[in-house]
């Protein structure tokens, strides 16, 4: 039987590129103190802050949901959990529950906001027209680009200071090989621990950023947390590649992840006088911020034949 | 050679026969498992993946990387 390297206890863990075996108890700590030094080193939440945390209902935005709860008890700010229902048929509705469920045991107020009734469709609707229409955009594009705006609409209107994702070590770095490989210096200078001094976006935080997705996973599972553990039916392509890449290097050269970050975080500051200004104004279709008179979402909107529909997302009932 | 019984999560049971010692390491890489993207239980326990096989042991593979 393997021991735990700190306290003797049976090890549940191995990891290497720390050369230490890790019990159950040890490596929680583990976890929740890199949570709160990521947190606390970066200034990503302020003591009375009103913290929006994006749930999916995977175990990342779980655990970041737990986690968060535990901190913002100890500094008295308040925690509310939004989540996006894409509208993705046999993924979303089956890790929905699961978000609500882990909301109302930890008492988070939660609100969930879907494409359909933000943009007249639902993702699985996106994609059969995107691919009738021979757009040549992949899933995940029209996703990622839409649920992020979503998201910082919903957090503004719930008047969150941060917003709160569950991006782990394995997510960030993936980011930062996919931002070299398409050279897209200004997307690249947007990764890091928080992010958006800019107007009317709500300041992205990832707490999780230096913790591998792996110790996210023991995390969950060893507390006994209730999460989705399933694919994406859309996942594919070059986000999968780099993702098997990085784990088949990381399995052969322990602590290439960490590298890899690190190496960004070094350079990033040294980026910022090659990255064009961003002066936000209103989408001249829906309002949302952006930089140029159509926004992202409205203009991938557009292709498809929808529109998105100036009205707000989140109704809080009259008390 | 050991008899070993091996459940990869979404996959059929299957019974193999390893050397004894073989580690977990070694079986994941032999059912082409990256160690990185799995938790291992071992008899109902989450182990380590150095862990060593023995006569009997049930292995459960939990895939875990599920962004995209
Ligand atoms: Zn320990
Ligand atoms: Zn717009």
């Amino acid at each position: 039987m393997l021991r735990c390297s700190f306290c003797g206890r049976r090890a549940v863990y191995h990891r290497r590129y720390a050369g230490v075996f890790l019990c159950d108890r040890c490596l929680i700590k583990s976890v929740e103190r890199r949570f709160r030094r990521a947190i606390n080193e970066n200034k990503l939440i302020l003591p009375g802050e009103r913290v929006a945390v994006a749930v999916s209902g995977g175990k990342d935005s779980v655990a970041c949901m737990h986690l968060l709860h535990d901190y913002c008890r100890g500094k008295r700010c308040e925690l509310v959990a939004i989540t996006i229902d894409e509208g993705i048929k046999g993924y979303r509705d089956e890790s929905l529950p699961i978000a609500r469920e882990n909301a109302e045991m930890l008492g988070v107020e939660h609100h969930v906001v879907s494409f359909r009734e933000a943009f007249g469709a639902t993702l699985d609707e996106m994609v059969k027209v995107a691919a009738q229409r021979s757009t040549g955009l992949n899933p995940c594009t029209y996703c990622g680009v839409l649920r992020r705006s979503l998201l910082n609409q919903a957090a503004r209107e719930l008047g969150a200071d941060r917003l709160a994702t569950g991006h782990n070590l394995d997510d960030e770095t993936q980011a930062i090989m996919l931002n070299y490989i398409r050279a897209d210096l200004s997307r690249l200078y947007r990764l890091g621990p928080g992010y958006s001094p800019r107007q009317g976006f709500v300041p992205r935080i990832k707490p999780l950023r230096e913790i591998p997705e792996k110790e996210v996973a023991l995390f969950a599972l060893l507390k006994g947390i209730k999460v989705h553990l399933a694919v994406c039916p859309y996942a594919s392509g070059i986000h999968m590649e780099v993702r098997d890449f990085l784990n088949s290097l990381e399995s052969n050269h322990p602590n290439s992840k960490f590298m890899i970050l690190r190496m960004f975080d070094e350079i990033k500051p040294h980026l910022e006088a090659a990255v064009p200004g961003f002066e936000a104004r209103g989408c001249e279709s829906c309002g949302e911020p952006t930089s140029s008179t159509l926004c992202k979402s409205c203009e991938l909107l557009q292709g498809l034949g929808l529109m998105r529909r100036r009205k707000n997302l989140i109704f809080v009932e009259p008390s | 050679m050991v008899e070993i019984t091996v459940k990869v999560v979404g996959q059929r049971t299957r019974r193999l026969k390893v050397d004894p010692g073989t580690t977990i390491a070694e079986l994941l890489r032999r059912v082409g498992q990256n160690r990185e993207t799995v938790v291992v239980r071992l008899n109902g326990r989450i182990v380590a993946e150095e862990e060593r096989l023995k006569e009997g042991d049930l292995i459960e593979v939990i895939p875990v990387v599920t962004g995209g």
